[in-house]
């Protein structure tokens, strides 16, 4: 008899999300992380005492709230606080814009660069709640295949919804709708964040819109911080997981999967530790699991070349600080600002961005790169020594291969960059810089065992959601070993911390595994 | 008819045929729109745009009986010709055995793989054919045709990715990944790298010459003579063509478009009015702004109709040699010669034009006709076409008029990296530039194409949803030309289909045609 019903390997977000459905099941639940903390990319760190770091993750907001409901989050101190502004862009010009939680708020910022633009705008609201009607119900539940969810689109207002969702880039989709390049660029840098493309990449209308599914105190497409960091949230669901009688492991990474007759049957610790289940489930991208964790001749030569043409491209590094005080933007003057409680976008303008992307297409950092920077200890003083400040910065372009050079060489320099950008808008950054560090994305590789140090566990772009993802014909969770399933990003619907992929796998686990007791 | 281009043509002559009187109206002294050839130097038989047979319907020729009116071509052989700056060379033939020869001089496996390669395209051109071919499927009929892991593949592959990501799917060079993935930018302001690529590049291969699916090959006596042909069947068939008159604008009578005013303010009725020109121009110049309402004027603006490409053709003293194929005359002047050795190479010089400049080095497809035609050039001498990528609609800086020479000057020096004598063998040589094209032609931003053919603008989304099927909305008035379904190239699709419909809308009318 196995011990288990199921090993999860990997205790990020998604195997902790996947193992608490398991084990409010009734299932036997054993969580291995190689890490000594849960929460893989969701963790915040402490590398200078008394400042807590989001290392990798650092926003909150697309966790799906019927994961939250059901596995009573809250009671385990999950709790956020929404961004509002939800962001602001500073301009060369000392101009800038803010998006506003308020409509007509907004409408004003917008009104400063074009009255057109102000006008549309609720029209654009609306269109994304439309499409986030059509697309919510798609997340929590297998996906559909293209040809039929393309099917389901009749009549030319429907293809016109296929066009711009799944054809046009972010560049052309916003084209139509506003006038204004600052307009443009305050919604363009959703379509871009953590892939590698270009606003004028056709796709990135599709990534825009799966960052707009964030869901926080009722409201659409927002973001937020998740209070005390991006850990409770990791922190929060290995206590539910563990109220479901789920036992978690770190400082245990797995070797392999054990194979019986060609089905999982358990996983060898890296430390030789052998432990037997009825099923395996990988919170780790399907190249980790296919090409790494079982025998090459367990997977058929032709799945396992599309494994490796999955794209998982790592596109950028995180530079995070700690200060002795906020930074002053020229645009905006004075601190603590209501733009230092959202997220602040260094990319002034669309041919920015491209830009940006022309430089890393060739293996170089972005010569000026785009920043997303969150300051949350002005929102939550529970983030750093009383007075002082946190800084992150999701910083892109960064290819995971460096053209003439290597991360751990060039990790001074891109840090140099990072704060050059930043004190273009923010000249007194330098002097309130304590303590710096970058993340590369060799670093996400290395320490979270992310192929290609890729965020999302492979690229969500249209040729790798729904049923392309990860790859055609294993897309029901279940992979070409039985007993062997995804549980994490790598799987629909993708990236980001939504616990989509964990909730999905792990209901696919319970169909397939009869007679669970219910606990 | 509003214009006489090669898809204004078919229809005219498919409507003669079933009955409809037909006036086609040209603005231009010879028929043919971008399917012309001209005599810019005496003696010298130039494709001023137009440049390539192979996509002309198969239908369209049998139908109109075009070889009959003097509608003839010679297919590729070699099919490309693709020099490297270090003296290698890389040849296509029709033959497949010899062209895995070449291949293997840059990977053995690919030449191995290469057969089964060109059997997929097979599959992929059997399917597509059919669906370029008729009218437009809805998304949902056409993703009727895709059900299956291995067509949804497919349909991925096409639409979703980039001419890269489907030939690194088979190959391992760069090289055989250039000379097989550079049509990926023929139709659209986009490069190989970028996603939908691969659908452009499966576009241009549903092509057919004396048989042989998925050829190119030269129309004898230069393009005008396929539009020649077409103009000739049309009038065989009872169309009237006008040319030297041009169409200011569309008339309209309760609501209803009712025929045309041409620009010497004469004014000509018809029950109906069909549009070769492309949908910007037919909705926002020839319609009056009030009989187009304010949400269709959006979707037409967001119609994308980038310029791609610039021509640099030239007369001859006598053909360049290449450096990695010295002789002169040889095999590869009778192919497409390839100046773009990569497909980074194409994805670069993308990254230059967007900046509005012409890129710097360009790609460039260059054909010498007169190698293969003699009837194009005078004796001993040779005609020169080159397509040159990619040349932006919007210029930074001064205006395409004045960058005329500075464009030839670099065009020549990019083939002089490759073809060392070619500024000694050129005798005379003009540059077509965006402009001109926009200027002469009257297409739009100068796309060829009238519309870049990217998968966000095919089918039923061409040119957008609820305008895909040639009728316009707006009563009595059809479009006729490229902006529609299956888009560019000198297919006669749009034509051939948009008659169809409109001789249907014809007999639906009271009153049969006389």
């Amino acid at each position: 008899m196995p011990t288990y019903d199921a090993i999860v390997i990997g205790g990020g977000h998604n195997g902790l999300v996947a193992a608490a459905y398991l084990g409010r099941a009734g299932a036997k639940v054993l969580v291995l992380e190689r890490r000594p903390v849960v929460g893989g990319a969701a963790v915040t760190e402490e590398p200078w005492p008394g400042y807590r770091i989001n290392t990798f993750s650092y926003v909150a907001g697309l966790l799906r709230p019927q994961i939250v409901q059901e596995l009573e989050l809250g009671q385990y101190g999950y709790e956020t606080i929404l961004y509002d502004p939800q962001s602001f862009v500073p301009f060369p010009n000392g101009t800038s814009l803010s998006l506003w939680n308020d409509t007509e708020k907004t409408q004003r910022e917008i009104a400063k660069f074009s009255k057109k633009d102000a006008a549309i705008y609720p029209k654009y609201e609306e269109y994304w709640d439309n499409v986030l009607d059509l697309v919510e119900p798609l997340l929590l539940a297998p996906p559909v295949p293209l040809p039929e969810l393309v099917g389901m689109f009749e009549g030319p207002q429907a293809e016109e919804l296929v066009r711009e969702l799944f054809l046009l880039s972010a560049w052309d989709f916003l084209d139509e709708w506003f006038e204004s390049d600052e307009v443009k660029i305050s919604f363009a840098t959703n379509a871009v964040i953590g892939e590698m493309c270009g606003p004028k990449t056709p796709g990135t209308a599709y990534v825009l819109a799966h960052h707009n599914i964030g869901i926080l105190d009722g409201q659409r497409k927002v973001w937020g911080f998740s209070k005390g960091g991006m850990g409770r949230i990791s922190e929060a669901l290995a206590g539910s997981a563990r109220h479901h009688g789920v036992e978690i492991r770190t400082g245990v990474g797995v070797r392999k999967v054990l194979l019986q007759g060609g089905r999982a049957v358990g996983v060898e610790t890296s430390a030789g530790e052998q432990i037997h289940s009825r099923v395996v489930a990988s919170n780790l991208d399907v190249k980790r699991t296919l090409l790494e964790l079982v025998p090459p001749d367990a997977v058929p030569a032709e799945i396992r070349q599309q494994v490796q043409r999955f794209r998982t491209r790592g596109a950028a590094l995180k530079f995070n600080a700690a200060l002795h005080d906020l930074p002053e933007f020229t645009a905006a003057p004075g601190r603590p600002g209501p733009h230092h409680k959202g997220a602040i976008e260094i990319a002034p303008s669309m041919e920015y961005l491209e830009k940006a992307f022309d430089d890393a297409k060739y293996g170089r950092f972005s010569t000026h790169p785009f920043l997303d920077m969150e300051f949350q200890s002005a929102s939550d003083p529970t983030m750093a020594p009383p007075g002082k400040h946190v800084m992150t910065c999701f910083v892109m372009y960064a290819p995971r291969e460096l053209a003439g050079t290597t991360w751990s060489e060039f990790k001074p320099t891109a840090g140099e960059r990072c704060l050059d950008t930043i004190a273009e808008f923010a000249p007194d950054i330098r002097r309130q810089v304590h303590h710096w560090q970058v993340v590369s994305p060799e670093d996400i590789e290395n320490t979270l065992g992310m192929s290609g140090g890729n965020i999302f566990q492979g690229d969500i772009t249209p040729d790798q959601i729904f049923s392309f993802r990860p790859i055609l014909g294993w897309s029901s969770f279940r992979t070409p070993i039985p007993g062997l399933y995804f549980c994490g990003s790598t799987a629909h619907p993708g990236g980001g911390v939504t616990g989509g992929p964990g909730y999905n796998g792990a209901h696919a686990i319970l169909e397939d595994l009869p007679g669970i007791p219910k606990g | 008819m509003v214009g006489g281009g090669h898809n204004g043509l078919t229809a005219a002559a498919y409507l003669a045929r079933g009955g409809a009187r037909v006036l086609v109206l040209e603005r231009r002294p010879l028929v043919g729109g971008a399917c012309v050839t001209e005599e810019p130097w005496p003696g010298f038989r130039i494709n001023t745009y137009a440049y390539l047979a192979g996509m002309l319907s198969g239908r369209v020729i049998e139908d109109l009986d075009l070889t009959r009116h003097g509608y003839r071509t010679i297919p590729h052989d070699p099919e490309a010709f693709l020099p490297f700056p270090d003296g290698r060379s890389l040849t296509l033939w029709s033959d497949l055995a010899r062209s895995q020869k070449e291949i293997a001089k840059f990977s053995k496996r690919d030449a191995a793989v290469y057969p089964k390669y060109l059997d997929h395209w097979s599959e992929i051109i059997g399917l597509l054919g059919p669906i370029l071919g008729g009218p437009p499927p809805s998304l949902r009929e056409l993703a009727e045709q895709f059900r299956g892991p291995r067509y949804e593949r497919l349909l991925r592959d096409l639409v979703l990715r980039s001419a890269e990501d489907l030939l690194s799917e088979w190959f391992e060079s760069d090289e055989l990944k250039a000379v097989l993935g550079f049509s990926a930018c023929v139709g659209a302001f986009t490069s190989p790298r970028r996603p939908g690529t691969a659908y452009v590049l499966a576009h241009n291969s549903v092509t057919e010459l004396e048989g042989r699916a998925g050829a190119w090959g030269f129309c004898v006596g230069g393009m005008g003579r396929t539009t020649e042909a077409l103009a000739r069947a049309a009038q065989t068939f009872g169309a009237e063509i006008r040319t030297g008159m041009g169409v200011r604008r569309l008339l309209v009578q309760d609501g209803r478009v009712a025929g045309v005013e041409t620009d010497d303010g004469g004014t000509v009725e018809s029950r109906i009015v069909a549009s070769s020109v492309d949908i910007k121009r037919t909705l926002l110049a020839l319609a009056p702004p009030d009989l187009v309402p304010a949400e269709l004027q959006r979707q037409v603006r967001g119609f994308r109709t980038c310029a791609t490409t610039l021509k640099f053709n030239a007369a001859l003293r006598r053909l360049p040699r290449f450096s990695a194929a010295p002789e002169a005359p040889g095999p590869h002047h009778r192919a497409s010669v390839l100046i773009g050795p990569s497909l980074e190479y194409l994805d670069r010089a993308y990254e230059t034009a967007r900046a509005g400049r012409l890129s710097d080095p360009p790609f460039a497809e260059i054909l010498f006709q007169s190698a293969v035609d003699p009837t194009v050039a005078p004796p001993g001498h040779h005609t020169m076409t080159c397509s040159v990528k990619y040349a932006p609609t919007a210029l930074a800086g001064p205006s395409w008029s004045d960058r005329r020479a500075a464009a030839a000057d670099l065009v020549l020096a990019t083939i002089e990296e490759y073809a060392p004598d070619i500024r000694g063998v050129v005798e005379h040589a003009q540059v077509v530039t965006p402009q001109d094209i926009e200027e002469t032609l009257g297409m739009t931003g100068g796309s060829c194409f009238h519309g870049d053919l990217t998968p966000d603008q095919m089918f039923s989304l061409r040119p957008f949803p609820g305008a895909s099927g040639y009728r316009l909305p707006v009563p009595g008035l059809y479009l006729c030309g490229s902006s529609a379904h299956p888009g560019g190239g000198v297919t006669g699709i749009p034509g051939r289909n948009a008659a169809q419909v409109m001789l249907a809308d014809l007999k639906g009318v009271a009153s049969p045609p006389a």
